[in-house]
């Protein structure tokens, strides 16, 4: 089910001259399909930027990102609308719920957006709120929800769909500890379950420790292997 | 923490930022107060000018006597020589218009008595033979020089017309061409100020007969001795009123100001009700920008509160940016206002005969009182809209960093209760529109619009809401998911999206409801002209440039115009004004045989005219026009008391007919009767009915053969007349759609504002929807489903608003204004045109914060917090 990661030698700067920060350097690594991957590092290491690149929400100056074997940099337009429909699913740190929708159409959104009929992504939706323990609380609107639920509300939403790769960033980042506890443990509990490829970007070695691979960056650059 | 130190962070530095949005909400109350300037300032420059030739034509006269109907006979004047005995004076004149046969203008002619005239009236002669030799000279010299056949001219007027002493010049009067000799020019001083010095002095005795008014005077002006008490004041004017014959009567100078200013106060209130409706939107605007503001700037209120500034303070904060956004879009509505009021003064060009004041180029005059009551009255609109939003800002708690979204939702339970409040308004509405005319103004009508159109606006919320609930599914799979996208996001910021739907329900109901109302009114001028002007010609006196006819054709006119061969009947019209309790009509008379035979008068009651106008003229009655029936409550049976040189005449009414020419009101009496009453011959016009078989075109052109070299007549064939008649409507009505134009554009810049906003705030989110996967295109076409949900929903709430806004205007407005009764149209053409332009013009609104939207980068979008 999960798809398989290969980051080949990317660097990522931004801005120019005197002020040019270097957020990515050189960075090269593969992810087995199903594994569980945390990149660890503290704040401003790049790790969104990381995310970014493998969401394909970015492009990077050097170097090449395959998911599944497939070039990101060489996506038209349509086929990398296509790519965030199927094939990843994102998590933030700040839940990224759209505030004017209740929890139910939250969750179908994607699922309208790749074609689906309402009656369909409602059924598939309430499945999806169903597994992340949010039965009843479909018609709640984000400000009705608390920090837990919401993050549950958005991996329920990228899950819905299915897709080949998650990508999490610092989720667990505005929950207090209880809560993000319960959080991270339902990630692990959806990647045992479906098999999918998860890369969660975290600064916390506790949040990290639920996956099976650690990847820590530091200042743009990929510390060595320590397993 | 004081209002002084919260501005700039809380209001100043973002209105900076947000440079595009403010601009438009100053032009929206600019435009509100341009309009309401405008149109007072225009009306009060043509009243002034009008006042200023008054007083200057009175010059030292207390008193002044003229006829209650038509002119005053010579004799006046000897029963009032007792005045001389007490120190005093009556000084007789001619006061007419003419039109210069060089250019056309409109030009007042004053027709003096030489030997009385120092007396009231100062002239300053600056060039006259008598001045050369003599080197100055007073009046009693410029008397001496006034022969037969010569006139004085005035500095400026012989500067418009090249003219000097010694030279001629070519009058029209009374339709007959004359030539006079300028014997003197006299500075600008004094009488020489009227109507901007577009006034002729000459003889009584050459003004009589210029005008056709031999034995007759237009007014006397009554000079007293100074140093009297106002008891014995006013017991002189007693004296004088029981000196007076039938029909005269004595007043201030400044009763004919009053008289003209009752004339166009219907007008004016009209207008000026139409302006505070453009200055509504300004409202919406002020209260819409900073609602948004507050909306935006919640975090930052917060954290002031926090920090330990008082609701008070911020509070105030938010009111005095209303305040400053008034005053800076009140100042600029002021220079728009000027200008706009200088271009409408230029339009009128010399005549005001929409306002039925002839008066000559009226100067811009800058009343201090109108601009500061425009001005505050922008001001005070503005600081009213901002109250709501300002106390948004009071209640935000210190430190709270709620989102918007909470606020958005919390709004939406207001829905309701403005809808309950919005049936208040027009269960308000409806009673108002029930209740009589308060001093002829119809202020409860106006009452009625207000809160029909106010209760339309509350109803916006509950629009968007029900927009809100439409069912999911049919939605989807007609429009695709960017439609509940849409959706979710017109719910979501429901406290713009509703304002904006507001702004556009409101600018669309006032045109729906002023179109309604033109058009029906227009299609019952067109069936009314079909069925009232039946004659083949109309002959007037040439008009010049005014458009206008002035002065009578004599007599030998109506005999030159019978004897053309192919003319089968004649029916001389002629009217005079008179004043029935201070207000002025119209007294007309025509040859009711020749009408009955010949023509129409559709009479209210359905009675054929004929047997109407047959009766009338056997028993002596008279007929009233609709406006006359409506504006002085009388009807069939009742009595009409007219007034006449042989003393009040009360008249039977014999019918109402309908009359869309004249808001004054007629009372219509058989040309014998009238003859006998006033003395009068000649006619205002002539209704010419042709033998059958003669070509109009043909027929038109024997008449100006016929009178050519004698008589300066213009004539219309019915075809022509029919023409002119819908050409002076629609020209009447052009200021109406300007207005309704601008408020349109104004709410459309509102619905662009309002998705620029909308795009520009939700920036994360757009970036959010990028992630899950929504193409450029998806996102561009929710933007545009939103555009077109406001212009369907402010279209809908607009077209049913204006209906009943149409209501009100023809059947309470109109009614109580000008006393006309209008059939209603309904022009589907327009209305549909209107749908579909708004519709179109919201989506090309939305082209622009669609692309922005596009444009959004999602990796960037999701960096921002
Ligand atoms: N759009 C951008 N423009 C300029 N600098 C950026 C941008 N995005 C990230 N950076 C910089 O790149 C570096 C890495 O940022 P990021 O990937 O967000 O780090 P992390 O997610 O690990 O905190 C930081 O120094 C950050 O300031
Ligand atoms: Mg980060």
């Amino acid at each position: 089910m999960g798809a398989n990661v290969a980051v080949e030698g990317v660097s990522r700067g931004y801005g120019a001259g005197a002020s040019r920060v270097v957020a990515l350097e050189d960075v090269s690594f593969t992810l087995a399909p199903g594994s569980f991957t945390a990149l660890l590092g503290p704040s401003g290491c790049g790790k969104s930027t990381l995310l970014h690149l493998l969401g394909a929400l970015d492009r990077p100056d050097a170097g090449r990102v395959l998911v599944a074997g497939r070039d990101l940099a060489r996506f038209s337009p349509g086929e990398e609308d296509l790519y965030r429909r199927r094939t990843v699913a994102t998590v933030f740190q700040f839940f990224n719920l759209l505030p004017t929708m209740n929890a139910l159409e939250n969750v179908r959104l994607p699922l309208l957006l790749d074609g689906a009929s309402v009656a369909k992504a409602d059924a598939r939706a309430k499945e999806a709120l169903l597994e992340v323990g949010l039965e009843g609380r479909e018609r709640s609107f984000p400000y009705e929800l608390s920090g837990g639920q919401m993050q549950r509300v958005a991996i329920a939403r990228a899950l819905s769909g299915s897709p080949e790769l998650l990508l999490a960033d610092e989720p667990t980042g505005n929950l207090d500890s209880k809560t993000g506890g319960q959080v991270l443990e339902l990630v692990a509990r959806l990647h045992r379950e479906r098999g999918l490829t998860v890369v969660m970007a975290t600064h916390a070695a506790e949040a990290a420790a639920v996956a099976t691979s650690v990847l820590r960056l530091r200042d743009g650059r990929l510390e060595p292997r320590a397993s | 923490m004081s209002v002084r130190h919260l501005s700039l962070p809380l209001a100043v530095r973002p209105a900076r930022r947000d440079r595009l949005r403010f601009l438009l909400t100053l032009f929206g109350v600019a435009v509100g107060v341009a309009t309401i300037t405008a149109i007072a300032l225009a009306n009060g420059s043509v009243l002034a000018s009008f006042s200023a030739s008054v007083d200057a034509v009175a010059g030292k006269a207390s008193y002044t006597v003229s006829s209650d109907a038509g002119s005053l006979p010579e004799e006046t004047l000897n029963r009032l020589a007792w005045l001389r005995g007490i120190g005093g004076a009556a000084v007789p004149a001619i006061l007419d218009t003419a039109l210069t046969k060089d250019t056309g203008d409109v030009v007042e002619v004053l027709g003096i008595d030489p030997l009385s005239e120092a007396l009231v009236r100062e002239h300053a002669v600056s060039q006259s033979k008598e001045v050369r030799r003599a080197g100055a000279a007073d009046l009693s010299r410029l008397a001496q020089l006034l022969e037969p056949g010569t006139l004085v001219v005035t500095e400026p007027f012989a500067r418009a017309h090249g003219l000097a002493v010694g030279s001629e010049l070519g009058l029209v009067a009374g339709a007959r061409d004359h030539v006079l000799r300028v014997v003197a020019v006299v500075a600008s001083r004094g009488a020489a100020e009227s109507s901007a010095g577009s006034i002729v002095f000459t003889d009584l005795a050459n003004a009589q007969e210029l005008f056709g008014k031999k034995g007759r005077l237009d007014r006397i002006d009554i000079v007293l001795p100074e140093g009297l008490s106002t008891e014995s004041r006013t017991r002189l004017e007693e004296e004088i009123r029981t000196s007076l014959p039938e029909g005269a009567s004595v007043g201030r100078p400044s009763r004919r100001t009053e008289t003209v200013e009752r004339l166009v106060r219907s007008f004016r209130v009209n207008l000026t009700a139409l302006g505070l409706i453009a200055l509504l939107v300004g409202a919406f605007f002020v209260y819409n920008t900073l609602l948004v503001s507050v909306l935006r700037r919640r975090t930052d209120i917060g954290t002031v509160r926090a920090l330990g500034a008082s609701a008070r303070a911020v509070f105030g904060v938010f009111l005095l940016e209303g305040a400053l956004l008034g005053v800076l879009g009140s100042a600029l509505g002021l220079g728009l206002g000027i200008l706009l009021a200088k271009a409408a003064l230029f339009a009128i060009g010399g005549t005001a005969t929409q306002l039925y004041v002839p008066t000559a180029s009226p100067r811009l005059f800058l009343s201090p009182v109108t601009l500061a009551l425009s001005f505050g009255t922008g001001v005070v609109a503005s600081i009213l809209s901002a109250l709501a939003p300002a106390l948004e800002a009071a209640r935000v708690a210190p430190a709270s960093s709620m989102r918007t979204g909470s606020l958005e939702t919390a709004k939406r339970s207001s829905a309701p209760r403005f809808a309950l409040l919005a049936l208040g308004l027009f269960a308000a509405a409806a009673v108002a529109a029930r209740q009589e005319p308060l001093a002829g103004l119809p202020v409860f009508g106006f009452l009625a619009v207000f809160c029909v159109v106010a209760g339309a606006g509350l109803l916006a919320p509950l629009a968007v809401t029900v927009a809100g609930r439409l069912p999911q599914r049919p939605l989807a799979r007609l429009f695709g998911p960017e439609a509940l996208i849409a959706q979710a996001s017109l719910q979501g910021s429901l406290s713009r999206t509703s304002v904006a739907v507001a702004a556009l329900t409101l600018a669309l109901s006032m045109m729906v409801g002023v179109a309604v109302m033109v058009g029906s009114f227009r299609g019952t001028v067109v069936r009314w002209v079909s069925d009232t002007l039946r004659a083949d010609l109309f002959v007037s006196p040439a008009g010049g440039k005014s458009g206008a006819s002035f002065g009578r054709l004599p007599d030998e006119a109506i005999a030159l115009v019978a004897g053309v061969p192919g003319i089968a009947h004649v029916d001389p019209y002629l009217a005079i004004s008179a004043l029935r309790n201070g207000a002025p009509f119209t007294i007309g008379s025509g040859r009711f045989e020749v009408l009955a035979a010949n023509g129409t008068l559709p009479f209210l009651d359905g009675r054929p005219a004929k047997d109407v106008l047959l009766a009338a003229r056997a028993g002596g009655e008279a007929v009233v026009s609709e406006p006359y029936a409506v504006k002085f409550g009388v009807t069939t049976g009742d009595l009409v008391e007219l007034p006449s040189p042989k003393g009040p005449q009360r008249l039977r009414i014999a019918g109402v007919y309908s009359d869309y020419s004249n808001d004054r009101g007629t009372v219509s009496i058989d040309r014998d009767l009238f003859q006998s009453l006033y003395g009068l011959t000649g006619a205002s016009s002539l209704a010419i009915w042709l033998a059958p078989g003669t070509d109009p075109d043909l027929a038109r052109m024997r008449v100006l053969a016929a009178a050519k070299g004698r008589f300066a007549l213009r004539v219309h064939t019915n075809v022509n007349l029919r023409k002119e008649v819908l050409r002076i409507f629609d020209q009447t009505f052009a200021v109406t759609w300007a207005l309704e134009g601008v408020a349109i554009a104004v709410a459309l810049l509102g619905v662009f504002h309002t998705l620029l906003a909308l795009v520009l705030e939700r920036r994360r989110e757009i970036g959010l929807l990028r992630v899950l996967g929504t193409s450029v295109e998806g996102v561009k076409k929710a933007i545009r489903y939103e555009a077109a949900a406001l212009g369907i929903l402010g279209s809908l709430l607009g077209l049913a608003t204006g209906a009943a806004l149409a209501h009100l205007l023809i059947h309470v407005i109109n009614k109580q204004s000008f006393g006309w009764t209008i059939a209603t149209e309904w022009p589907a053409g327009f209305l549909a045109a209107a749908f579909t332009g708004v519709l179109l013009a919201t989506l090309l609104a939305a082209e622009r914060p669609a692309t922005v939207a596009a444009r959004t980068d999602p990796a960037r979008a999701l960096k921002e917090e």
